[in-house]
Formats: C-alpha cells, sequence, structure tokens
C-alpha cells in the first residue's frame, strides 16, 4: 500500500513539492512539516506538484488553507500543479479554484510566478 | 458483494488507508463505477475522520462499526460508533466566500459528505451509540 511522501525541488528561487502517494488525515502532517520547514527558511515562491498524489481529503485541503495566508503575506504563493481530474474534482467541487492558482502543468505554475 | 457485510476498524487514521483500500476492491468487484467508488470511499473517509477526531479524540482503544450492502440502484453504508450525540445533517455547509476571504481552515468534510453522497441519515440509538447512514444512488 502506498503512503506519503514529499520530494523538494529548487528552480530558481522557486520551491516544488512533489507529493506522492495519498493525503488524508494521517499523512497530511507531514505536508504541514513541509510547509513550516519552508516558512521557516523564508521560502515563499512554492508549487505544489499533485501529479503522483493518488488521493485527497479534506484533511489535505486544510494543510494549504493553513498557509495560503501566511505565504501571500509574504508576497509569495501556494501554486497548485499537475492534478489529475480525479484530486481536481476535489478542489473544485469546494470552490477553490477561486482561491488558488491551479495549473496544469509545472512549467505553467513556474511561468506564473515569473 | 451479496448480503450486508461488516467491517471493525480502531478509531486510528492510520487505518484510513486500509479502510480505503478494502472498500475500493469491494466496490470495484461488485460492478460499482471508479468514479462513484471513489466517492464513496471519500464520504466514508470523511466520516470517520470526523469520528475519531471529534467522536473518539483520537482514541485509538474506541472502534467503529462499518456494515454495508449493495441494492441494485443503491448502495448504503452504516457507521456505528460510541460519543456523544452530534448530528452532521443539520450542519450548514459553509460560505465559501467568507470561508476563502478569512482563510478558514477545515470543516469541509461534511459538505464533501453532502455533495457525494444521495442521502444521510443519523440517529442516536442509545445513550451513547451514534448511527451514521450514507446512501449513494447508483444509476
Amino acid at each position: 500500500m502506498e503512503e506519503f511522501s514529499i520530494r523538494e525541488i529548487s528552480k530558481n528561487n522557486i520551491f516544488v513539492l512533489h507529493l506522492d502517494g495519498y493525503l488524508d488525515a494521517h499523512t497530511s502532517t507531514e505536508l504541514e512539516k513541509a510547509f513550516d520547514k519552508l516558512i521557516n527558511e523564508k521560502k515563499y515562491k512554492i508549487i505544489v506538484n499533485f501529479e503522483k498524489l493518488s488521493y485527497i481529503s479534506s484533511a489535505g485541503l486544510g494543510v494549504f488553507m493553513a498557509f495560503i495566508e501566511t505565504v501571500r503575506n509574504n508576497k509569495g504563493d501556494i501554486k497548485l500543479c499537475a492534478m489529475s481530474d480525479k484530486i481536481f474534482n476535489i478542489f473544485d467541487m469546494l470552490g477553490f479554484p477561486v482561491l488558488f492558482d491551479i495549473a496544469k502543468e509545472e512549467s505553467t505554475a513556474i511561468s506564473n510566478f515569473n | 458483494m451479496n448480503g450486508l457485510k461488516e467491517i471493525v476498524i480502531h478509531s486510528s487514521t492510520k487505518n484510513l488507508a486500509i479502510l480505503r483500500d478494502y472498500l475500493e476492491k469491494e466496490l470495484v468487484i461488485d460492478g460499482i463505477s471508479q468514479t462513484i467508488t471513489n466517492q464513496i470511499i471519500l464520504a466514508v473517509d470523511e466520516a470517520c475522520t470526523n469520528i475519531i477526531k471529534h467522536a473518539h479524540k483520537y482514541d485509538n482503544s474506541k472502534i467503529i462499526t462499518l456494515k454495508y450492502e449493495k441494492y441494485p440502484e443503491q448502495f448504503k453504508i452504516n457507521i456505528q460508533y460510541e460519543g456523544n450525540t452530534f448530528d452532521p445533517t443539520i450542519v450548514n455547509n459553509p460560505d465559501m466566500v467568507e470561508y476563502f476571504s478569512k482563510y478558514k481552515v477545515g470543516g469541509l468534510g461534511i459538505p464533501l459528505i453532502k455533495k457525494f453522497m444521495s442521502k444521510i441519515e443519523y440517529t442516536h440509538i442509545n445513550p451513547n451509540i451514534n448511527s451514521l447512514t450514507l446512501f449513494k444512488d447508483l444509476y
């Protein structure tokens, strides 16, 4: 059974978190820690790549809501990208595209920062 | 899947993935579409997460009992758990305009259950047992 892992890659002062596995009430604390670390290091230009994420529940959505204000107050953003239809549907059902920039591809998310 | 089936889990978030995987196998084997399977799994996950977090306060000595059955045009799953009375069917969905403008966190589990399930029923069986039933139309 897949679990959850995060791989962080830096691209010209933009920090991309690649999520792998499932993001639920059990694994969401790992994503919280990853965001905490980035913010503590004053890294506010963040992209989250969902290409390898197979599942998300509202606990996962809550992590993004918990950090977006702080990041934007520091002139940064959390941009989301590469979601499968299944994952995007959850975000879309609750209206998240209103608040979050969600791109089909990581390259687009990077461009949107520049 | 023929007749009523039951699964019992200890109230721990680490069991959510096990539960999801188990239900997915059951639902797909029984011919329920992947889209509807995903919706049922998410709703059950959200319901159990709320139970673990709010009713059981992460006490993994407590248990959650799920009984489910597929009818020709409907899937039904009943979730029973110990805890104080809390009726999720009367909880209003958040105003998402306000939710986003105030950067609120949490409280999206019940709205997701309501969006994906055809019907939700809640009863308080005796002083300490709750019964939450989720119904999903299969057509």
